[in-house]
């Protein structure tokens, strides 16, 4: 029993090494070998020598008009998506936050985009949004008239852009509705019918007892929604090659043009970016059982 | 009278809820409707110009195509993604549940500051380390190897892991443990006697988070991955978009057969998690 004032150090260390060994090995050194990297001028190729060409990388990278480009298109992106599939989420929690029947069924039923593999997702996508024989152009044409002439999805970098974004809310909504359902059913049911003695329209309730009650909910989802949209790469990469996010760019530098003292300094600037947010969201975000 | 109205107007709206509900199902699901209506058409039927929901002569070929490997490298694939997911998830909740009972039950000089870093690198991962750990990968003497990916998924799936296990070994009572100690119990054996048994269900839904992250995963793959012997489903299907073998039901059927471990295991883990965790553990 006196064991319990006493430092677990010991104990810690033994229990925490091979965490800490792992993230220090694969993330922390790898992050400040970025920095290295940075300053040179690294072919791919491991036989040929890297030279040091100091702040090269990043006076280009941020006078690229291209960087600046993917940099908006990403900020757009993640905007578009995050404000997309957060709204959807409370909206669709709000309606299933009352007993129904097949509630549990049709629950798992709406997250089963989420759960589903990228891989299988885009194929459906590809197939759907197809030009010639996919089955959207064909309703929103021949069957609804929703618009003259069929877009061509993935020709044209404005209609690749609205799919992308269209594909993230579809697939990232159920976690803004699993959050917030959850945070919904701890909500006090009194209050509303406090609230609604005392005359509340529906949107008062709304704004008075909802929105306090999943504000810690709400801005957690937010800030991890942005952070993982903002280095989005597999969904738009398998999607479509006319939407060049900040994602995307990098992996090009690196892959494509083997250009990785360059896509390295692309990493420390996003790197200090995200930091600035992390350090700043850090207090308010709840991490809670759903990555 | 006024009766029958509100009557009325309560089947009304149940009659709208419903349709709303319908709606969103529609909406959810209409590309999975699409996926396995496609894996059932001819390849002609798929590329007709007016499109039909339903296959007019259902064919069970591509089914029976994706599983002969001399037309189709799928079960390779599908064996590759198979080991690297399930070595990953086993492994990310094995080290997992050590550190989470660390940070969750020991006191220690520390401890905040390893929270704040595994917070760090929970949202730092992926993208901006590819330089780097290529660099290292190749260094290491691991690039083209299956181990490359697996050792890069269980560091991505890791902080997660942790910070869940950790919630779940929170919920459970210190007087247990205290009770188990003066059982004369150590630490270890609490960990296996007592914390996994009572943190089962959170156990498991983190390896089924791990083993989602691993089989999703089409980045690292593509960058550590060069011989298609080693190839995992993302990379390996991928591969196939622009080749003459790129038959649309073929692909709806991999892609399906593709999402079934997942979609299963969240299904399992589902019926799995109950309210609270510790529910009886200790008599009040």
């Amino acid at each position: 029993m006196e064991k319990r004032g006493k430092s677990d150090l010991k104990l810690a260390v033994v229990l925490l090494f091979p965490s800490v060994f792992l993230v220090l090995l694969l993330v922390a050194y790898p992050m400040i070998s970025n920095i290295k990297i940075s300053f040179f001028d690294l072919p791919i190729n491991p036989r040929l020598s890297a030279t040091f060409v100091g702040l090269q990388n990043y006076t280009e990278i941020l006078t690229d008009i291209e960087f600046l480009k993917s940099l908006g298109t990403t900020l757009l992106y993640m905007i578009l998506a995050v404000a997309g599939s957060t709204a959807l989420g409370l909206v669709v929690a709000i309606f299933f936050n009352r007993p129904f029947k097949f509630r549990k069924a049709a629950r798992s039923l709406i997250i089963l985009s989420y759960v589903t593999p990228s891989i299988s997702l885009v194929f459906a996508w590809k197939y759907m949004f197809n030009n010639g024989y996919g089955v959207v152009n064909y309703l929103g044409v021949d069957v609804f008239h929703l618009f003259e002439k069929a877009p061509l999805w993935f020709d044209n970098p404005v209609s690749s852009f609205i799919l992308v974004v269209l594909f993230a809310i579809w697939r990232y909504f159920p976690y803004a509705f699993i959050s917030f359902l959850a945070i919904l059913q701890t909500v006090d049911k009194s209050l509303y019918e406090a609230a609604e003695i005392d005359g509340a329209s529906t949107w008062e309730k709304f704004k008075n007892v909802t929105i306090p009650a999943i504000m810690p909910v709400l801005i957690t989802i937010i800030t991890l929604r942005s952070i993982w949209l903002f280095y989005m790469f597999t969904d738009v990469y398998l999607l479509t090659n006319k939407v060049n996010i900040i994602g995307i760019y990098l992996y090009e530098t690196a892959f494509a043009f083997n250009d990785l003292g360059k896509a390295a300094s692309i990493s420390v600037i996003l790197f200090i970016i995200l930091s600035i947010v992390i350090i700043a969201s850090r207090k308010r975000v709840k991490l809670n059982g759903n990555g | 009278m006024a009766m029958a109205s509100s009557k009325k107007n309560k089947a009304a709206r149940k009659i709208g809820f419903y349709l709303g509900l319908i709606i969103l199902l529609t909406i959810s699901l209409f590309p999975f409707f699409i996926m396995l209506m496609t894996s059932f058409k001819s390849s002609k039927e798929a590329v007709a110009t007016n499109p039909s929901f339903f296959p007019e002569d259902w064919t069970f070929q591509h089914y029976v195509d994706i599983f002969n490997p001399d037309i189709f490298p799928y079960l390779s694939y599908f064996k590759n993604s198979l080991i690297v997911a399930l070595t990953a998830a086993l492994l990310s909740v094995a080290i997992g549940i050590f550190g989470a009972y660390a940070l969750s039950k020991l006191k220690f000089i520390g401890k905040t500051t390893i929270n704040a870093s595994f917070y760090t690198v929970y949202m730092l991962s992926g993208i901006l380390l590819v330089v780097p750990l290529f660099k290292i990968i190749s260094g290491l003497g691991l690039y083209d190897t299956k181990t490359a990916l697996i050792i890069t998924m269980i560091v991505q799936t890791l902080p997660t892991s942790i910070f869940m296990l950790k919630s779940y070994f929170d919920t459970i009572p210190e007087d247990l443990e205290e009770a188990a100690m003066i059982d004369g119990l150590n630490r270890v054996q609490i960990i296996f006697y007592i914390i996994i048994p009572l943190a089962i269900s959170g156990i498991i839904s983190v390896f089924v988070y791990s083993f989602m992250v691993a089989w999703n995963d089409y980045l690292f793959a593509s960058i550590f991955l060069s011989d298609s012997a080693n190839f995992t489903l993302p990379i390996g299907l991928n591969a196939l978009f622009s080749t003459p073998d790129y038959i649309w039901g073929r692909m709806m059927a991999a892609s399906l057969i593709t999402a079934l471990p997942v979609v299963g295991m969240y299904a399992i883990s589902e019926h799995f998690i109950k309210g609270n965790l510790t529910e009886g553990g200790v008599k009040g």
